[in-house]
């Protein structure tokens, strides 16, 4: 991973009819990675990408895009830039070729080659000359990326990339975007609400809720720090005794006890409960989903 | 379609709005240059009056109608006053197709007819006419009734004086215009000898006509026909409802008298 | 930028609207080619003579027995006298102003469809033009490209500027071809005059001139074109300003319409001059028409289309910039 910033925002804020809705998100996405941009519909998520790409411009705050401001390098920062915005529109009247010829016709530094590049890259070549309107969802999902990778960008950026497709449609996509960033050195900003989609493709979640970043960190990190221990242990109470003194104890549903992962420590603290006399049966770790994470962090704030 | 050919028609539909637009803008520049430069005095376009004139359409009678109200035909609930009931009894008798130009302007006085004849297509057509036949006089002897009421004999009579000057003119200028076709000079009736002032309004559009008889008989051609007697008897069952323009009979009586000296003439030619 | 208005181009051909509407004026033309020539058919029928003169001469005769009655309201005893003056004035100069032929037929067609059929035709282009992609959301990828936002609104304004005069040419030449099966094709060098201007009552034909018909077809051409380019503007603004193009055709119609209304009765409310609506009849300044309201001219009508198009452009361009997409 290199240093320099493919997509750098920050303290982004901005304000509708004095409600600030976005409230100073700052994140760094690097190349090559795939970073998630994860939270409940209305927490500021299309909002935070409509002022990367520009389409909305921020209160106060800076985005760059390779380097390049957003506000003040408009056409050098968008030459660095993919997207799909929420659902791939377009033309439906024009063939995909037409739509990419379209796309390519307003930058100047696509070269014509690159459009049959795309379109082999993302499995079009069969259908490329007829309309749009007679495509599948997934299809016109594909065309989008093509269009949003005419331009070698340093930074794609996807909101909602899966929305709508099948299972297996969501594991090509997601094999897919993997691909992009290993091999072409891609930064790609996924956003969702689907908590197992950015856990399976992302390197690093930024988490956000009501407008604001509450957590950026990397998914094993993110994980790791919430891993748990369970206990099967008799007497229950006895062993809840003990391992109190040692570290926060939760009483789980089905007569468990809950704890902290601290590797080094969970022999001793083993050791001792046996020497109490306390029967462990069972022990086992436990990695929670980003699900509980999300649960925890944003305090219970539902999901769907 | 195949995309080649689609190609081309988005050149071609390019090429052509751009060329279509450039010529649009040129025909806004020359437009804002005619209308607001001012242009130098207007050349008139050359008199071609002449040489449209001479045609005239055989096989055809051509009845040039001209004056008043009494020619335009008002009262006449089908509209066609008496030239209308004329032509329609000439074709009968004749055979023949009927061409009819009337130019009567409803209130036109002796001035306004002499005006109206100095206008190029109206001589036009008086030159193509086999038959002339008009009224005149009947405003500047009526004016809607308010002289009568007076019956002021000074104002009468120097009315009378300008008519028959006016009158003498149109004579002359037609006579010029065309030599050849009769002019019938409807005379005038009197549509008030039913009121109480018959006798008077009577002796005076007697002698109204009288003179007038006395200038047509000055000239060639020119025939003047008497309608006094037609409407003496039973003024009410000719008038139209506002008392003074005949109605569908009045027009009716006048046509077949005017008709009658026509099919003579006719004749009298053809002999 | 080239590129940019061609990718416009290719949009619109797509869509087919042009086609529809040359498809409408196809089919609009014969039927008042036929209109026309039973007019001329039933002219002929009533004086028994098909020379013009004659019918001429009539309609002036008519006219002056219409101004004689006393119970014509005012206005309508302004517009016969100046029409009288004029036909006169034809007469007197042996010009035959509705001598058939396609070009003449081109000539009344064009006249009578600026302030309403050739508007219409252009805002039914025009409309969608922007509003589409927001509805459509394209607009989203059109505006996240290297390419900054009032060089696409520029490229949209041309490509609105070369179909409205596409459509303008469709007229010409449809209505030239199709009528020219019935009316033959010459015509061309037909004297007309023009230069008429009215002030109060009078005539004033101090300006008067002749030109040749193919001249005074060409200039009405602009002046339609003018006329299509203003209403396409303040179409494109709407078009901007909202993402409804049904919101943007029934304020643009309902204006439209309102202002051919409005023509026909404003004449005391002078300030009515100022609406756009009431000022699309340029070619009426040319051919020498009484005007609706007192104090209007070629050059004050134009002016105020100018305002009104310049104000919709500056709108249109500083709300397309500054605008946040959702």
């Amino acid at each position: 991973m290199s240093n320099i910033p493919a997509l750098e925002v920050e303290n982004l804020t901005k304000k509708i009819k004095r409600k600030l809705i976005i409230k100073g998100v700052s994140f760094t996405l690097y190349p090559g990675e795939v970073f998630g941009f994860l939270g409940p519909n209305g927490a500021g998520k299309t909002t935070t990408i409509r002022m990367i790409v520009g389409l909305i411009s921020p209160t106060s705050g800076t985005i760059k895009i390779g380097g390049k401001n957003v506000r003040t390098e408009f056409t050098e920062a968008m030459r660095h830039l993919g997207c799909i915005v929420e659902n791939p529109e377009l033309y439906p009247y024009l063939t995909g070729w037409e739509n990419l010829e379209h796309f390519a016709n307003m930058d100047s530094s696509i070269p014509k080659s690159r459009l049959q590049e795309v379109v082999a890259l993302v499995g079009l070549s069969n259908r490329i000359h007829d309309r749009v309107s007679t495509y599948s969802l997934g299809m016109r999902q594909r065309l989008g990326i093509a269009q949003a990778l005419l331009g070698k960008p340093k930074v794609l950026i996807l909101d909602e990339p899966t929305n709508g497709l099948d299972p297996a449609g969501i594991r090509e996509m997601r094999e897919f975007i993997r691909t992009l960033a290993r091999e072409e050195n891609l930064s790609v900003l996924v956003s969702s609400h689907l908590l197992s989609e950015i856990q399976l493709m992302c390197d690093r979640v930024a988490i956000i809720s009501k407008g604001a970043v509450i957590r950026t960190d990397s998914v094993q990190n993110l994980l790791a720090e919430q891993e748990r221990v369970i206990w099967k242990a008799e007497p229950l109470s006895l062993a809840k005794e003990i391992l109190e003194r040692e570290t926060e104890v939760q009483e789980g549903l089905d007569g468990t006890l809950i704890t902290l992962y601290d590797e080094p420590l969970l022999p001793e603290w083993n050791e001792k409960l046996v020497q109490a006399g306390v029967k462990v049966k069972e022990m086992r770790t436990q990695l929670p989903s980003l699900e509980d994470l999300f649960l925890e962090v944003t305090g219970g704030e539902s999901i769907d | 379609m195949k995309p080649v050919l689609k190609k081309y028609t988005l050149t071609i539909v390019s090429a052509v709005s751009i060329a279509a637009s450039l010529l649009w803008l040129f025909g806004l520049g020359w437009t804002l240059q005619d209308q607001f430069t001012a242009n130098e005095k207007f050349e008139q376009p050359k008199e071609k009056t002449e040489s449209a004139t001479s045609k005239k359409e055989d096989g055809k009678l051509t009845i040039f109608a001209l004056g008043d109200s009494l020619t335009r035909g008002t009262g006449d609930a089908d509209g066609k006053g008496y030239t209308g009931y004329l032509s329609d009894l000439l074709k009968e008798k004749s055979e023949q197709d009927i061409n009819l130009f009337n130019t009567a302007i409803k209130g036109e006085t002796s001035r306004g007819l002499l005006n109206q004849i100095q206008q190029g297509e109206i001589q036009r057509q008086a030159k193509q006419a086999d038959v002339v036949v008009m009224t005149i006089g009947g405003n500047d002897l009526f004016q809607q009734g308010a002289v009568l009421e007076s019956l002021d004999m000074n104002a009468i009579n120097g009315k009378k004086q300008i008519y028959l000057r006016n009158v003498n003119n149109i004579y002359k200028q037609l006579r010029e215009l065309n030599g050849d076709a009769v002019i019938y000079h409807v005379g005038l009736y009197n549509p008030f000898s039913n009121l109480p002032d018959a006798k008077t309004t009577s002796s005076v559009v007697r002698d109204w006509n009288f003179e007038t008889a006395e200038t047509a008989a000055e000239y060639e051609n020119i025939v003047y026909v008497p309608t006094f007697d037609l409407f003496q008897l039973q003024v009410e069952n000719y008038l139209y409802s506002d008392q003074f323009h005949p109605n569908k009979e009045g027009y009716k009586l006048i046509a077949e008298r005017v008709a009658s000296l026509i099919t003579f003439e006719q004749k009298g030619d053809e002999s | 930028m080239i590129n940019l208005v061609r990718n416009e181009m290719l949009k619109l051909l797509r869509k087919k609207r042009l086609y529809v509407i040359a498809l409408i004026i196809a089919f609009l033309v014969p039927l008042f080619t036929y209109a026309q020539f039973k007019e001329i058919q039933d002219q002929r029928e009533k004086m028994g003579t098909q020379d013009w003169r004659t019918v001429l001469q009539q309609e002036i005769t008519d006219t002056q027995n219409r101004l004689s009655s006393s119970r014509i309201q005012d206005e309508w005893r302004k517009y016969l006298k100046i029409r009288l003056s004029q036909q006169q004035y034809y007469l007197e100069n042996d010009i035959d102003p509705r001598a058939p032929g396609a070009p003449t037929f081109m000539r009344i067609f064009v006249e009578n469809s600026i302030d309403l059929l050739l508007p219409l035709l252009v805002m039914v282009i025009v409309a969608d033009l922007v509003s589409s992609e927001a509805s459509g959301g394209t607009i989203k990828l059109l505006l996240t490209r290297p390419v900054k936002r009032w060089r696409i609104l520029l490229s949209k304004y041309l490509a609105m500027l070369l179909s409205v005069s596409f459509i303008v040419l469709s007229v010409a030449v449809l209505s030239y071809g199709i009528s020219g099966l019935v009316f033959g094709y010459g015509g061309w060098n037909m004297p007309l005059l023009t230069g008429f201007a009215v002030s109060g009552d009078e005539l004033l034909t101090d300006n008067v001139h002749i030109v040749p018909q193919w001249q005074y077809i060409l200039m009405e051409f602009g002046l339609v074109w003018y006329v299509c380019v203003i209403v396409g503007t303040l179409t494109f603004m709407l078009s901007v300003l909202l993402r409804s193009t049904a919101a943007v055709m029934g304020i643009m119609l309902a204006s439209l319409i309102a202002g051919a209304i409005l023509v026909n009765m404003v004449s005391s409310w002078e300030s009515a001059k100022y609406f756009f609506m009431v000022n699309l009849n340029l070619t009426n300044y040319v051919s020498g028409m009484a005007t609706p309201i007192e104090g209007m001219s070629l050059g004050f009508s134009m002016a105020v289309l100018a305002v009104w198009g310049l104000a919709g452009f500056i709108i249109a361009f500083v709300t397309f910039s500054k605008r946040d997409i959702y």
